[in-house]
């Protein structure tokens, strides 16, 4: 036993109600520390609110268009001369033919409202889009019935209206231009006062299929996001099947040795591979050796196919690493085979993981734009929305990311405000997606 | 509460179940387990004790060929049940396993239903016709199991939602609904409170009846509580192997007397 000289001895190492140096620098590299990691996180949300405004703000536009409701008669005598109503002599009559009817239902509105205007009535029919004859002529050769009447139309206004009314097109920014004149800005302020001429809701923007240079307000996202689904529909059916299979093999059955060591480290290292090198693969094997059809969604879905599945291997081993080895045990215990123990013990409880890492991995390949380059998916392509599956995956089409970076290169801004418009749909797609996973991880995560 | 003595019974010691004779186990260049013979009694409790590292888990997990999953483990000698060599070609340890039923250190129930749980190896291994007959294999391993009256009302409910000594009679209920003829259990009460300990305990005592029971036991006076025959492993080496009561009153070897005297281990 030590001798105790007092009751209440001095601590010997100082005050503890007194932080010594050494902890006061402590506690100060602590709080450093923290407020460098506030800092970086408020950066980023600061950058995500910038993006999200500006892609709402620039983008929201795009899916309101300028229209104009005019009623055009349908003259017989231009329309159907014989007067038989042969649905084939009617379709002799090129859309060329129908601007008349144009200029004459517009002149007539004109004139109904009282609007004073030195415009000739073909300048005055200029400020419908050039799709508006097409419009007409897809009308008539469906009802040819009402060839003679005098029907109410809406027709998309031409991207210069639009944009006047939108702002992006002002009084000044006309002068050099030779698409619109100051005057028919007049006629348009009469119009809009009188409400023939008013920015709509434009469906067509969701469901449309692109158009050409002359005509911006027509173009929709539509047919490409056909592509974009009809490409996920391969990825789903090939990507799945076989990165569960092949994780499955790898985690548990194949035997430890360097052959499994060296594949291992190829698909980790082909998970970063870039995207593009993969188009390549893309166009000499499905295209160049297979034959495929260049620029079908089922070739895109292929490459992407390749691009995802070291993502689902990945993260399918990861979730099938994480099930507990007792459960593995438990099930050979009572004599399960390993297969048995595999199916219906391991892969149950890894399925939330795998449903997981395969919706990342969709929505990564649904974003992806450099392998569509190589296999021509990217570019002007404005088909009709498919009928068939195996149309929607064999005839040429674009994708929704391929549409947005095309546009995005037009000359017209009328173009720009649409490849915005386009990411805010496919953001939609993306986030939608990422809920979906995280859902379906809280829904069916399991603890043990 | 109850003694430590448990009523003596008579104990069949003439059919030798399973007979090992000069069992080697390596894991890849470690030999962890040297010239092991031992004979286990059919309708006995054999205690396999020994300090950590010893290598009664690795023999135990020989007896059913566990060991077969992990790969850098080699066997080698003789281990037979019934006089078939487990280790032949012929044999597959699938098979085997159904007749060597298994309970773990830890409990493993199923993230499944009370009823699945125990109903799987019978599924498996299609040991009912119908329904009616496999709740009847379930109602009988869950007596057996000596879980039956705390869990009859909840047959659907999760086997991981019960406590930790209730999943452990659930896992052992589980090992006997495959009708198996040895049930390896290897440190079944580690994880349990005393109170549980002593129901594993009793229910290992009842099992006897019908099976050959071999435990690994980290406890002596477990050990010396459920077991007729005990062995005694250090180093990789079985360095006794007897009657419990030999073992722990007069044992021969120096060794054996200074781990169960605590002197090592």
């Amino acid at each position: 036993m030590t001798d105790m000289p007092t009751p209440q001895p001095i601590p010997r190492k100082g005050s503890l109600l007194v932080q010594d140096a050494r902890t006061v620098k402590r506690n100060r590299a602590e709080a450093r520390f923290k407020m460098y990691g506030i800092i970086a996180i408020s950066m980023g949300l600061l950058m995500l609110l910038i993006l999200l405004t500006t892609i709402i703000g620039r983008g929201t536009s795009a899916f309101q268009q300028t229209f104009v409701s005019l009623n055009v008669p349908l003259l017989a005598e231009k329309l159907d001369k014989k007067g038989n109503r042969d649905i084939e002599d009617i379709k002799k009559v090129s859309t060329f033919g129908y601007a008349p009817l144009l200029q004459a239902g517009f002149e007539q509105k004109v004139a109904d409202l009282g609007i004073a205007t030195d415009l000739k009535p073909k300048d005055m029919a200029n400020l419908l889009s050039k799709d508006a004859a097409a419009t007409l002529r897809d009308f008539v050769l469906a009802n040819p019935d009402q060839i003679g009447e005098t029907v109410v139309f809406e027709f998309l206004a031409q991207s210069r209206v639009d944009g006047y009314l939108k702002g992006r097109v002002t009084r000044d920014s006309i002068e050099n231009d030779k698409n619109i004149s100051a005057a028919q800005l007049d006629l348009v302020d009469a119009l809009v006062a009188d409400g023939t001429l008013a920015k709509k809701f434009n469906i067509s923007f969701i469901t449309g299929a692109d158009a050409s240079d002359a005509r911006p307000e027509a173009a929709g996202i539509g047919v490409a996001m056909m592509g974009s689904l009809a490409m996920m529909l391969v990825v789903l059916a090939l990507a799945l099947p076989i990165g569960v299979a092949a994780s499955i093999y790898l985690e548990e059955f194949a035997p430890k040795n360097w052959i499994t060591d060296v594949i291992e480290v190829n698909i980790a290292n082909l998970a970063a591979v870039p995207s593009i090198v993969f188009g390549i693969l893309g166009l000499a094997v499905f295209i160049n050796y297979m034959h495929l059809p260049n620029s079908a969604p089922l070739v895109g879905g292929l490459v992407l196919t390749l691009m995802t599945l070291p993502t689902i291997i990945i993260s399918t081993r990861a979730s099938l690493k994480a099930v507990p080895p007792s459960i593995r045990d438990a099930a050979l215990g009572v004599g399960a085979s390993k297969m048995q123990s595999v199916f219906h013990h391991v892969l149950p409880l890894a399925a939330p993981g795998i449903l997981t890492g395969t919706i990342i991995g969709l929505a990564q390949a649904l974003g992806e734009t450099a392998p569509l380059l190589l296999i021509g998916m990217v570019g002007f392509i404005a088909s009709n929305p498919p009928e068939t599956i195996a149309e929607g995956l064999l005839s040429p089409n674009s994708a929704m990311p391929a549409q947005i970076y095309e546009w995005a290169k037009r000359a017209d801004p009328a173009f720009y405000e649409r490849a915005w418009g386009g990411i805010i749909i496919l953001l939609v797609f993306l986030i939608t997606m990422n809920a979906i996973a995280v859902l379906l991880r809280r829904r069916f995560e399991r603890r043990w | 509460m109850r003694d430590n003595s448990l009523p003596e019974r008579d104990v069949d010691t003439k059919t030798v179940k399973i007979a090992a004779r000069d069992v080697q186990v390596y894991y890849g260049d470690n030999h962890a387990i040297k010239d092991v013979n031992v004979d286990i009694e059919d309708k006995t409790v054999t205690a396999f004790i020994g300090p950590s590292g010893c290598g009664k888990s690795t023999f135990l997990r020989c007896i059913n060929r566990m060991n077969d999953t992990i790969d850098i483990c080699r066997v080698e000698g003789d281990i037979r049940i019934d006089g078939e060599d487990i280790y032949d070609r012929a044999v597959d340890p699938v098979q085997l396993r159904a007749k060597v039923g298994m309970v773990f250190q830890k409990p493993n129930p199923f993230p499944k239903s009370i009823y699945d749980n125990v109903a799987y190896g019978p599924r498996i291994h299609g040991l009912a016709r119908n329904k009616a007959e496999l709740d009847d294999i379930v109602e009988r391993a869950l007596k057996r199991g000596a879980i039956w009256n705390e869990v009859k009302d909840r047959l659907h409910a999760p086997g991981t939602g019960l406590s930790g000594g209730q999943q452990q009679r659930l896992c052992i209920a589980r090992a006997v609904a495959t009708e198996p003829e040895v049930l390896l259990m290897d440190e079944p009460c580690s994880a349990l409170d005393p109170i549980a300990t002593a129901q594993v305990e009793e229910l290992i005592d009842e099992l006897r009846q019908s099976y050959s029971v071999v435990i690994v036991t980290h406890s002596m006076q477990q050990a010396a509580r459920v077991s007729q025959r005990t062995a005694f492993f250090h180093l990789g080496n079985l360095v006794e192997f007897g009657d419990t009561d030999k073992i722990f009153t007069q044992p021969e070897d120096p060794r054996t007397e200074s781990y169960i005297t605590g002197r090592i281990g």
